[in-house]
């Protein structure tokens, strides 16, 4: 099966290197408007009080931040700052700002405007985000610079500074806008979002359609000297249905879409009019397992034994499953984060299959004659139903019995958050370009029990503490590679597969970017006439 | 009683349907598993910012409270705001309701247009070929998944020939029919064969009264018996099924408008349920629970111009 990595890997780096040809090879046009599908709506266009995939993916579009993630998800580039300078101890992070932007409604950006964002992004009041500029202590305004000064030094505020919640909205409009509270005026100012982004808003139907247009005041150069976009308009159509969404691709009626499902790759791929990009992602998927003693009903579980879960592990035939789910589109987890986030350590693919060491490891663990458990499954989602079915075999055969519960998504939710299931269904995609916000998620206990699962590793926790305020980026790479092994050994969830962001195009719409985090950038892209 | 009076007191009697019916979704939604809150925030939320939200939007308050709130939006001709949306419950349901009303207006007509005849054609040549022929086809149409129907027109006659668009409602008032010829086509067909075969059994049974071989006998001409006579009294049954139906007809579009991508309250609903977005859910249970009265009050009118021994 390795041959088959090779060639995705091959393909994928293949398309990579057309995507940069097309774009360095042919001049973009300008002009005409580029439709794209998506297969939900956005809820609330609001940076700082919602968190939705729908929205951040949208929102940076229509809003910068000072900072802006590489397309590799690596690492920052400049956005509405020129220049960063971070002090030696690492206290203090003086901006400096780009010259004459212009909000889309034509007035200035000022370091105000930038103050007022930040202070509203980090008020612990506003958001569910204000934890990733919690390090921030006061933020100071000169004429063209905005100094940030830290309570200790912070090596994820540089990511944070390019993450969706830390956009900049005009301070002025924001509140004009009617209402008495902020959550009132963020209602009013989202219904007419102003920002620096390369679109400017239009009209959006619920459910129906988002329109958006080109900003005239946009900052940023397209490669023939002129202001981007090179669009004058963008459409965001609402399509819930995979196969209609494909349909109306082919016959010409959308230029775009996302989403599309892996079993439709292989025939997009040979339709001469469209073209399939796989986008590398941070998207991993997993199940998680509740690792606690005991269940909520008093029952021992079996599960909080490591080797039980190493057992599990070992078991799952991951060729197979993903063949099996994403028709080998995806690829084998090296470690909890995804191989695109900066700082992993994986070095060879988790738990190779081996239900000879699987049993072994049962019957070390006392389990010799297998156990059996539930796991929780969204109701109509075929990759949850793949997955879990392909598991349900491959551990029938070390003696382990899997019960599948299916579920919709808020009851999951429900029993996951009150820490009363014994297996689910999980994906996870990185929102920042750093690993602290998955490590946070998964594996430091004081945030949400290591995703509820009740796993604590007293080590970890103290590692993790120490890698949010290093200011020495060798020995954060060195505290990052302790923690994912002492996780990835412990296994507190089922090592599944990473998977790209699998879009497609009519041929003559091009220059779309989706980077690692997920963000649709649509400001180099163009239909070619 | 006379029309207008049956007609006063008809509309009163929705007003108790109403404070049912609202009664029982709120307290429904409440029994479901898993909150509005969890839904919106997902899985990466924090238990602080639950708490937070859950508060900010009253959640947190004992349930009498909740529903003393929920009377005195309703009492002020409000139904809240979406939770999901971050808008007013009416709004949403006024961008959406026209839509789905459009649509499921469209698939009566071509349901009607589609089933009348074609039961008249059946009964008149019973258990010949036309009869088993017409039987046989609806059969098809009544079994078959609205999903998979709405599938296959779209890819034949969008996706293929191009006639119609892959979905969508358009801009202008035109392309709004345009748009919603396949899907309202696909609500139709099933829709069709349950009149087709409710019609066809009344015409057969009419057709052996003892009025029409009195009127045949009369000497009267067999169009006359059959368009005026026969007709109209086959489709005092019919009425009565095509105003039962439309429960059936706005679950039929909650799949159609997911298929074709229409806007409707269908899709908006079904959203709606799995955010676990109240104030939408209990809004937009309400408006249909009034449309659906006034449609069954409809329905009555109608057999009562057709047959006036309803009224009595």
């Amino acid at each position: 099966m390795g041959s088959l990595h090779a060639r995705l890997l091959a393909g994928v780096g293949m398309f990579v290197g057309l995507a940069l040809a097309s774009a360095g090879a042919e001049a973009a046009t300008r002009g005409g408007t580029l439709i794209y599908a998506r297969y939900a709506d956005s809820l609330f266009l609001d940076p700082v009080l919602n968190d939705a995939n729908v929205d951040i993916w949208i929102l940076t579009n229509l809003y910068d931040t000072l900072l802006a993630p590489t397309s590799d998800g690596q690492g920052v580039s400049p956005s509405l700052a020129t220049k960063w300078d971070v002090a030696t101890d690492g206290k203090t992070v003086t901006l400096t700002l780009r010259s004459g932007v212009k909000f889309s409604d034509g007035s200035p950006l000022t370091p105000q405007d930038v103050k007022w964002s930040l202070d509203r992004a980090r008020d612990p009041k506003a958001g569910a985000w204000n934890f990733t500029l919690a390090a921030v202590d006061t933020i100071e305004t000169g004429p063209d610079t905005v100094v940030l000064k830290l309570k200790h030094a912070d090596p994820t505020l540089l990511p944070a500074l390019a993450t969706f919640n830390a956009a900049i909205l005009p301070q002025k409009q924001f509140e004009a806008s009617s209402g008495s509270s902020m959550e009132e005026k963020a209602k009013a100012f989202a219904e007419h979002p102003i920002g620096t982004g390369p679109f400017a808003f239009v009209s959006w139907k619920r459910g129906e359609v988002m329109k958006l247009k080109r900003n005239d005041y946009y900052w940023k150069m397209g490669e023939d000297g002129k202001p981007l976009p090179y669009l004058d308009a963008l459409e965001f159509p609402v399509i819930p249905d995979d196969s209609t969404r494909l349909l109306k691709l082919k016959a010409g009626e959308i230029d775009g879409t996302e989403f599309v499902p892996y079993a439709r790759v292989k025939d997009l791929q040979a339709d001469p009019s469209l073209r399939m990009e796989l986008w590398p992602s941070t998207r991993v998927r997993y199940l998680t397992l509740y690792v606690g003693d005991k269940y909520k009903d008093g029952s021992p579980n079996p599960i909080s034994n490591p080797k039980v879960r190493q057992a599990l592990n070992y078991a799952i035939n991951k060729d197979a499953v993903i063949q099996i789910t994403t028709l080998n589109l995806g690829k084998p987890m090296r470690s909890y984060m995804s191989s695109s986030t900066p700082l992993f350590s994986g070095a060879a693919p988790l738990y190779p299959y081996d239900p000879a060491k699987a049993k072994a490891l049962l019957a070390e663990a006392g389990f010799a004659n297998g156990f059996s458990f539930s796991c929780l499954s969204l109701s109509g989602n075929g990759d949850d139903a793949n997955d879990l079915t392909a598991a349900q075999q491959m551990w029938a055969q070390i003696g382990v019995k899997l019960k599948i519960e299916q579920v919709d998504n808020p009851t999951r939710t429900a029993k996951y958050r009150a820490e009363d299931f014994q297996c689910r269904t999980s994906a996870w995609t990185d929102d920042i370009a750093d690993p602290s916000e998955i490590t946070s998620y998964f594996a430091y206990y004081p945030n949400i029990h290591s995703l509820h699962s009740g796993f604590d590793d007293k080590r970890i926790d103290e590692l993790f503490e120490k890698s949010q305020e290093e200011n020495d980026k060798t020995a954060r790479t060195a505290e990052y590679k302790e923690i994912q092994d002492r996780y990835n050994s412990a296994a507190p969830i089922v090592y599944l597969y990473e998977t790209p962001y699998p879009v497609a195009f009519r041929k003559n719409a091009k220059g779309f970017v989706q980077i690692p985090l997920g963000n649709n950038l649509f400001e180099s892209a163009y239909i070619e006439k | 009683m006379n029309r207008a009076s049956y007609t006063a007191a008809r509309l009163l009697q929705i007003v108790p349907t109403f404070i049912l019916i609202g009664i029982v979704v709120f307290v429904l939604v409440r029994i479901l598993p898993g909150g509005p809150v969890a839904a919106l925030l997902g899985d990466k939320a924090s238990d602080e910012a639950i708490e937070r939200i859950t508060r900010q939007l009253g959640l947190d308050a004992p349930i009498l409270v909740q529903f003393w709130r929920f009377l005195e939006t309703i009492a002020r001709g409000d139904l809240g705001d979406s939770i999901a949306y971050h808008v007013a419950v009416v709004r949403l349901i006024a961008e959406r309701l026209p839509v789905t009303l459009l649509l499921t207006g469209m698939a009566t007509i071509f349901a009607i247009a589609l089933a009348v005849p074609l039961a008249f054609v059946a009964a008149v040549t019973q258990n010949r070929w036309p009869d088993l022929a017409i039987r046989g086809a609806f059969q098809v149409g009544l079994s078959s998944p609205i999903f998979y129907v709405g599938l296959i027109l779209l890819t034949v006659f969008a996706g293929a020939m191009h006639i119609f668009p892959v979905g969508g409602y358009g801009e202008t008032p035109g392309e709004h029919l345009y748009h919603l010829f396949l899907p309202a086509l696909a609500l139709a067909l099933s829709f069709s064969a349950v009149i087709m075969r409710s019609l066809r059994a009344s015409v057969i049974e009419v057709l052996s009264a003892e009025f029409v071989d009195f009127a045949r006998a009369k000497g009267l001409r067999r169009r006359i018996v059959l368009g005026r006579h026969v007709l109209r009294n086959a489709l005092i049954s019919t009425v009565a099924l095509i105003g039962l139906q439309i429960g059936d007809l706005l679950g039929g579009a909650v799949i159609t408008e997911s298929v074709f991508a229409v806007p409707g309250v269908g899709r908006l609903m079904v959203d709606s349920i799995f955010a676990r977005d109240y104030p939408v859910i209990q809004g937009l249970t309400l408006a249909l629970a009034v449309l659906v009265s006034l449609v069954f009050l409809a329905t009555d009118l109608v057999q009562m111009a057709l047959d006036p021994r309803v009224a009595k």
